[in-house]
Order: structure tokens, then C-alpha cells, then sequence
């Protein structure tokens, strides 16, 4: 037989849990509306959804000094700088996967990618006297039309990628090859490229590829590379 | 009696002076011959020309000059090769074994270095040096662990158009030629056909001595700044236990290059003929 005293006490509990309960309840319940009030309203944008298209990575092999246009399916951004450094990013990234003909160490190896358009230029007329009109400064020169230049990226390489790149002139003169050959397949306005380390200037790439010049963009699977 | 200072003095005078009347006596005594140019103006006919009574010894050409430049140096190590050996240190082994191996095929070889340096030498300085040198073939020397065999690359300029400024056909043409400043930058571009010539006989001759060899061009300091025939040679390893320091392989690789200059110097000798 439970006495009196018990059964009041286990109810008198019974009824402080019920109601704990119930207050804890209506504080969550006030603490969701009290974010739900704070929240920020501005709309996102909402992620577009990008099929994945054919991209032409020039890849590069120690073996035999070459460098092969390789095709991949690939969802890339569309603005045009991330979309270069995106798919230089992802050149680099398959270099250092096990097996790789032209292995390179693994880790963040471009930072960014600048597109910066070149000047304008007279555009050529097949007439000799057009053009030399053109070349001239006379004011018939301004009235023949212009075409838009192209484009001088600008990448800028991270100094650990640089720190640990493969010292040679074959290593290296394939890792500029391949980089300026991906950019001319994929980015027809591109006609020029210039390398930075970490926003700086820098002699070579690991002791011996020229950093200092303008690498002109072209199809470097035929025109670069040893033979 | 003791012979005094004096008396040695008058006595050495003496003897002095008696050399030099017997020297000057013997000098009146042969006969005048005017001097004889090197090598005669005109080719003169058969019949007029002195026949010598000694054979003559033909001219000697000038000697080929061939300029080393050994990569890297002072702090300056470059590519490490595996068992703490240097880049710096493999190409001036090297450049050390050419330089005996031309030396003794008869041609003058200068060098950027032949030791270690105490400071970097920049490749300004290397092409300065080596456009001075006015040489028959300019070699950059480098080597590298990665890839194979020997590597041969030449500038990446475009050939510069043929305008022979230099050979002008008279003496009029040459004063009215205007002079035209070469930029520094594209120095290598009238030499970039010459150039992969050279690459591809020693490419070639490395062949023949069944050492893989490939050739290509390469964005590469001082290469465009060379006026001369310029080749970059990198040595890799010949396969995983050879290295390209090892000395065996490194005298293969020099034996190959000497006979490949020698080929080269036969052709230009041959073609300035």
C-alpha cells in the first residue's frame, strides 16, 4: 500500500515535468519565430543548373615531350574568367593523379584568371591603298571600320604550386605549353598570355621557363613541345 | 791581386758590347727578302708563279670557337638529380669533359664558367658574354631528373627574313647601308635556321650513339639573346639507375656533341669555301 504522501508527491512531479515540458515547447516555438523574423529576405540566386559540355584539355607527356588536345565533359561557369581558370584548375588537378605522363604535385595551382581586353586594332583591308590609309594618320584612317582585339589572360600561379614544380626545361616548357595550349583551344578571343606568381612577377617557373614574356596563344599539340 | 768591383763591371761591358757587334754583323750579312703576304691577292698562272724549294705549309685556319655556357651556378643550384648532386655541379662536370674532348679536335672553347661562382651570373651577362665570343656554335648546358635521354631546344623566335646586310657587294653599298640596331630580344632570330640545324646534327650524331635524343624549341634563357648558332642540351636520365650526372653516360653524351661540331665546322668550313 502506497501512502498519501507518496502518491501526492509522484503527481505533484508528474504535473513540474508536464509543465516544463510545455514551457520548453513555447520557447522553441518563440526562439523559431524570433529567427524566422531576423532572417534575411533577400532573394538568392538560384543555382543554375549547367549541363556539362566537351572542353579540350592539352595535355602534356615527359615520355616523349608531347603535348595531345584531350576532350573531357566538363560543367564550367560561365563568366569567362572563372569558366579559364575553372578548367586550368582542373588541367593541373589531373597532372597530379597517380599515373600522370607529366606528374606534377597536387594542391591549389592557379589563384586567378584575368581577362583583360587588348587594344584595338585597325582591322587589314586587302587593298594595299586602304591598308597604307589605315597605317596612316590621316582622317580617312577613321573612317574605315575597326575590329575588336583580343584578349590577354593574365594567370596568376600560386607560389606553392610554383615552390614545388619539377625543375627542367622539358618539365617546365611542357607545363606553359599545356596551360597556353588549353586556354587557345577553349577561349578563341584569348591571342595572348602572361603568367604571375602570388600577383608578382617572377623570372622562371622553376629555374628555367621564361616567365618574364608574352606567350602568344597558339595550338601548341603541333607548334610546341619536343618532337 | 783580387779582381775589384770595377774591373767586373768593365770586363761584363766588354763582353756585352762584343755580342752585339757580332750580332749586328751576322744580320748585315743575309740577304733582303721582301715579305710575303699570306695569302696572295690573285691567283696568279702556273708558270709565273716561285716555285719555293721548301714545301710550304698551308695556311692555318682560324680555330673554330665554341662557347659553353654551364647553367646555374653560385646559389643559384637548379634542379636537384638525386643523391645530393646539383644541377650546377652535373652541367660543369659536364661542360669540363667538352671542353677536353674540343680542345683536342683543334677548337677554342670559352665558357661562362669553369668553376664554381660566388654569385649568380645573370643570363644577360652569359649572352653578352658568349655574342663577344663571335663563336662558331653556342651551347646552354642543363640537366634535369625528369624525362629521358638528351634534350635538345633552340629559341622559339620565328626566323628573322633573309636580308643580307652583312655581305654587301661593294664598298658604296656598305656606306650607304643604314645601320639597323638588332634588339636584344630577338638577337637569336637570325640565327634560329642555323640554329635547328645544328639541333638536328646533334640529334643525329646522339642517334648514332644510340643515345635518345629529342629536339624541339623552348621558351629558355639566354637562347634569344644568342648570336650565334645556339642549342640547348639537357641531359636527362638515361633510364632509372643512370642519372644525368653519372661520368660514363656524361662521355658518351661528349664524344657524341664533339662529333657533332666537328661535322658542323666541316659544313661551314665547306660552305664559306
Amino acid at each position: 500500500m502506497i501512502p498519501r504522501y507518496q502518491r501526492i508527491l509522484f503527481w505533484s512531479l508528474a504535473l513540474a515535468i508536464l509543465l516544463m515540458a510545455a514551457f520548453l515547447l513555447h520557447g522553441c516555438q518563440q526562439a523559431r519565430e524570433k529567427l524566422n523574423r531576423q532572417q534575411n529576405q533577400t532573394p538568392l540566386a538560384a543555382p543554375a543548373d549547367t549541363p556539362p559540355q566537351t572542353v579540350h584539355l592539352a595535355m602534356a607527356s615527359d615520355a616523349d615531350g608531347s603535348i595531345t588536345l584531350s576532350d573531357r565533359q566538363l560543367a564550367l561557369p560561365s563568366d569567362p574568367s572563372s569558366r579559364a581558370r575553372a578548367l586550368l584548375a582542373q588541367l593541373i588537378a589531373e597532372y597530379s593523379y597517380k599515373n600522370s605522363a607529366h606528374p606534377l604535385a597536387s594542391g591549389p595551382a592557379i589563384s586567378d584568371v584575368f581577362l583583360v581586353d587588348l587594344p584595338i586594332k585597325p582591322a587589314v583591308s586587302s587593298n594595299p591603298a586602304e591598308h597604307a590609309a589605315a597605317t596612316s594618320a590621316s582622317p580617312a584612317a577613321s573612317a574605315l571600320p575597326y575590329t575588336p582585339g583580343g584578349q590577354l589572360a593574365v594567370i596568376n600561379l600560386s607560389a606553392a604550386f610554383v615552390d614545388h614544380h619539377p625543375s627542367g626545361i622539358e618539365v617546365e616548357s611542357l607545363t606553359i605549353n599545356s596551360i597556353v595550349g588549353t586556354l587557345f583551344a577553349n577561349f578563341s578571343r584569348i591571342e595572348q598570355v602572361r603568367f604571375v606568381v602570388d600577383g608578382q612577377p617572377r623570372d622562371t617557373l622553376a629555374g628555367h621557363a621564361d616567365l618574364t614574356r608574352t606567350y602568344q596563344a597558339i595550338n601548341t599539340a603541333t607548334a610546341g613541345g619536343a618532337q | 791581386m783580387t779582381l775589384t768591383r770595377t774591373h767586373a763591371a768593365v770586363l761584363l761591358v766588354a763582353i756585352a758590347s762584343a755580342a752585339v757587334a757580332a750580332f749586328s754583323i751576322h744580320a748585315q750579312t743575309q740577304p733582303q727578302t721582301p715579305p710575303q703576304p699570306s695569302v696572295p691577292a690573285t691567283a696568279a698562272p702556273p708558270s709565273q708563279v716561285p716555285q719555293p724549294l721548301l714545301r710550304p705549309t698551308p695556311p692555318q685556319p682560324a680555330r673554330a670557337v665554341i662557347f659553353l655556357d654551364p647553367a646555374h651556378g653560385g646559389p643559384e643550384a637548379g634542379a636537384s638529380l638525386g643523391n645530393n648532386v646539383a644541377e650546377k655541379d652535373a652541367v660543369l662536370a659536364f661542360a669540363q669533359r667538352l671542353r677536353a674532348a674540343l680542345t683536342s679536335a683543334n677548337f677554342t672553347v670559352l665558357a661562362t664558367r669553369d668553376s664554381e661562382l660566388a654569385a649568380p651570373l645573370p643570363t644577360d651577362q652569359r649572352a653578352e658574354a658568349a655574342n663577344r665570343s663571335h663563336a662558331l656554335a653556342c651551347l646552354v648546358i642543363h640537366a634535369t631528373a625528369s624525362g629521358s635521354g638528351v634534350h635538345l631546344y633552340t629559341s622559339t623566335l620565328p626566323p628573322a627574313p633573309a636580308t643580307d646586310t652583312s655581305n654587301p657587294s661593294s664598298p658604296q653599298d656598305a656606306a650607304t647601308t643604314p645601320f639597323t640596331p638588332i634588339p636584344w630580344e630577338t638577337a637569336q632570330a637570325s640565327y634560329v635556321e642555323q640554329s635547328r640545324k645544328l639541333s638536328d646534327i646533334l640529334k643525329a650524331t646522339l642517334a648514332k650513339s644510340s643515345l635518345p635524343a629529342l629536339a624541339g624549341s623552348a621558351p629558355l634563357r639566354p637562347l634569344d639573346n644568342l648570336m650565334c648558332p645556339a642549342v640547348a642540351i639537357e641531359i636527362a636520365p638515361n633510364s632509372a639507375s643512370i642519372s644525368a650526372a653519372e661520368p660514363t653516360y656524361q662521355q658518351q653524351i661528349v664524344v657524341a656533341v664533339a662529333n657533332a661540331l666537328q661535322l658542323w665546322r666541316d659544313q661551314n668550313t665547306g660552305a664559306a669555301r
